[in-house]
């Protein structure tokens, strides 16, 4: 097929495919009291930034996206650096049954999340961790732990084994070697699982839906969620200009770090 | 390979224990948990009494049950086919085409979007009298279908949907495997003069196949999670008759308070998901293969 038809046909599939965005930012922009549910596709007004405001209002949105930080932050950061502590003792240190330990990390992961919801709500209302922001960070990081641990052991796998001899010889210790030898040499591999987990966190659902209740504790997307449900109605473009201000942190993300998050994949995956 | 016993056996015990311990503590001893539940019958108040089976007799003989468990087929084969079929032709489509960053971008936008996100905007277009049927009624059609409240329709839209947001990364990760194809045998058969459907069918498609089962597992395995956007859209309704298994599980549990119902669903879609990610665990996880 000759080049040119192959923009062509792209050009044209991907305008379909941006009608949708369109339609949301357009209808995010318009003022809820001359909204009306019938011109969707003509942009009428400029009102976004007052929209923005009324969804902070509404919903308490400023605390949650607060809290959404601090979780997609903090538990990916921590998350990584376990990860790659059990990558490095699996490869670099040679564990005994070093796979089977990995096996048993990374099978945190295989199965759905469904499967542990409910002792973890009765556990966290039990122990006092329901709804609360240091119980949200500990199921982010433990989440994102096995995949974590999967990128670097297959990273360290990467790396020669007389790197770690060498070091050795010079007198360092494990430790030494680890923070100062092995964490800078992954650091792309690390920051790549850490935007893929950051952009986990920062849309997660379901835990936040499970193990959080008020305003100030729900993650952002939980909050969008609820905010549909309750004003979908009468403020249908103040919601969707919240669904505007929590997506763009992720899109703006993704698209700044494509090459990464491409890499982080293929790490992952292949 | 047989790795040969290090001096430093209990340093690395130290730095893999905090992974190890962390995931035995709040994923596997909860799994084991909800294992248990399946078989009881608990409202969360008083203790779990032991009913074996009956959870899963009576899951098999709902109704409500047998529909989610369809609606979630629907979706595993609607996934299949949409995203990962148009995620490979946009793939194949900008492959070597000055430009195709740019030209793939529009795909990729939706993908860093929610299901939630989604499921908003989706819901505003497909409402009665929204942004579609505006659309259809310029083309004449002044009695378009109840989109998001007649079944099977509402769940093949909310597939449309999700797969609006899916098309980007498939069609990245077969870009990555498209480039990661030598260049010799491409241009040999080139010079033989093979062209279009004939360098796709016999040698693009071969090299691209273990990638394609990695892609075809992951995308199964996540479409029987399927729980986000149908939350966003319907929230399984009108009634149950859009649920997924992952919805309904969730429903069961914390809507209905039936803990032993829930567990036993899923347990259900727990014991599907692992088959279905043997597809692409056993790719993964077998060291450097040809890419």
């Amino acid at each position: 097929m000759s080049k040119f038809i192959r923009a062509a046909v792209l050009v044209i599939l991907g305008i379909v495919w941006l009608l949708p965005a369109y339609l949301l930012v357009v209808n995010a922009m318009k003022d809820p009291l001359t909204f009306t549910s019938k011109e969707s596709w003509i942009p009428t007004d400029f009102h976004l930034f007052e929209n923005f405001a009324q969804a902070f209002e509404l919903s308490g949105l400023g605390n949650s996206i607060l809290s959404t930080l601090i979780y997609s932050i903090v538990s990916p950061t921590i998350a990584v650096l376990v990860g790659a502590a059990a990558g490095f003792a699996i490869v670099a240190l040679r564990l005994k049954r070093g796979f089977l330990w990995f096996v048993v990390i990374f099978g945190g992961t295989v199965f759905p999340l469904q499967m542990v919801l409910l002792p973890l709500f009765d556990a966290y209302s039990r122990t006092g961790l329901f709804d609360t922001r240091v119980g949200m960070v500990i199921i982010y990081t433990v989440i994102s732990i096995p995949f974590s641990a999967f990128v670097m052991r297959n990273f360290f796998t990467g790396v020669a084994h007389n790197v770690f001899e060498a070091a050795v010889l010079d007198g360092a210790t494990t430790w030494r070697i680890f923070v100062r030898l092995y964490l800078p040499m992954a650091s792309s591999a690390l920051v790549a699982i850490f935007i893929l987990q950051a952009t986990f966190v920062w849309n997660d659902l379901l835990l936040g839906l499970t193990l959080s209740q008020s305003d100030d504790i729900r993650p952002i997307i939980t909050t969008l969620s609820g905010m549909q449900s309750t004003y979908g109605g009468a403020q249908m473009s103040v919601v969707l200009a919240a669904a505007v201000l929590v997506s763009l942190p992720t899109v703006v993300l993704f698209l700044c770090t494509q090459r990464f998050f491409a890499k982080g994949l293929a790490l992952g995956q292949y | 390979m047989a790795h040969q016993k290090t001096p430093y056996q209990w340093s690395a015990r130290g730095f893999v224990a905090p992974g190890v311990i962390l995931v035995a503590i709040l994923l596997y001893l909860p799994l084991l948990w909800t294992v248990f539940l399946s078989f009881t019958k608990y409202n969360g108040l008083g203790s779990p009494d032991w009913i074996g089976l009956d959870n899963y007799v009576e899951m098999f003989t709902d109704g409500d049950f047998v529909g989610s468990a369809m609606n979630t087929v629907l979706w595993v084969i609607g996934t299949l086919i949409i995203p990962v079929g148009i995620g490979l032709a946009i793939a194949l489509l900008t492959w070597n085409l000055g430009g195709g960053i740019w030209l793939r971008l529009p795909f990729l936008i939706p993908y860093a979007l929610s299901g939630i996100g989604v499921g908003v905007v989706w819901s505003f277009i497909l409402s009665s009298g929204g942004a579609l049927d505006q659309a259809l009624a310029a083309f004449g059609v002044t009695d378009p279908p109840r989109w998001l409240l007649d079944a099977p329709l509402n769940t093949i839209v909310m597939i449309i949907a999700s797969s609006w947001q899916g098309v980007g990364v498939n069609a990245l990760l077969f870009t990555i495997g498209l480039q990661a194809i030598p260049k010799e045998p491409l241009e040999a058969a080139r010079i033989d003069g093979a062209g279009g459907i004939r360098l796709f069918t016999s040698i693009l498609w071969p090299m691209l196949r273990p990638l394609t089962a990695v892609v075809v597992g992951l995308s199964i395995v996540a479409s029987l999670k399927t729980f986000d956007i149908v939350w966003g859209m319907t929230k399984g309704g009108p009634g149950t008759v859009s649920e997924t298994l992952a919805l309904t599980m969730y429903k069961e549990t914390f809507v209905n308070s039936d803990y032993g119902l829930g567990s036993a669903i899923a347990v259900f879609l727990t014991v599907i998901t692992l088959l279905a990610s043997v597809l692409y665990l056993r790719q993964q996880l077998s060291p450097k293969k040809e890419m």
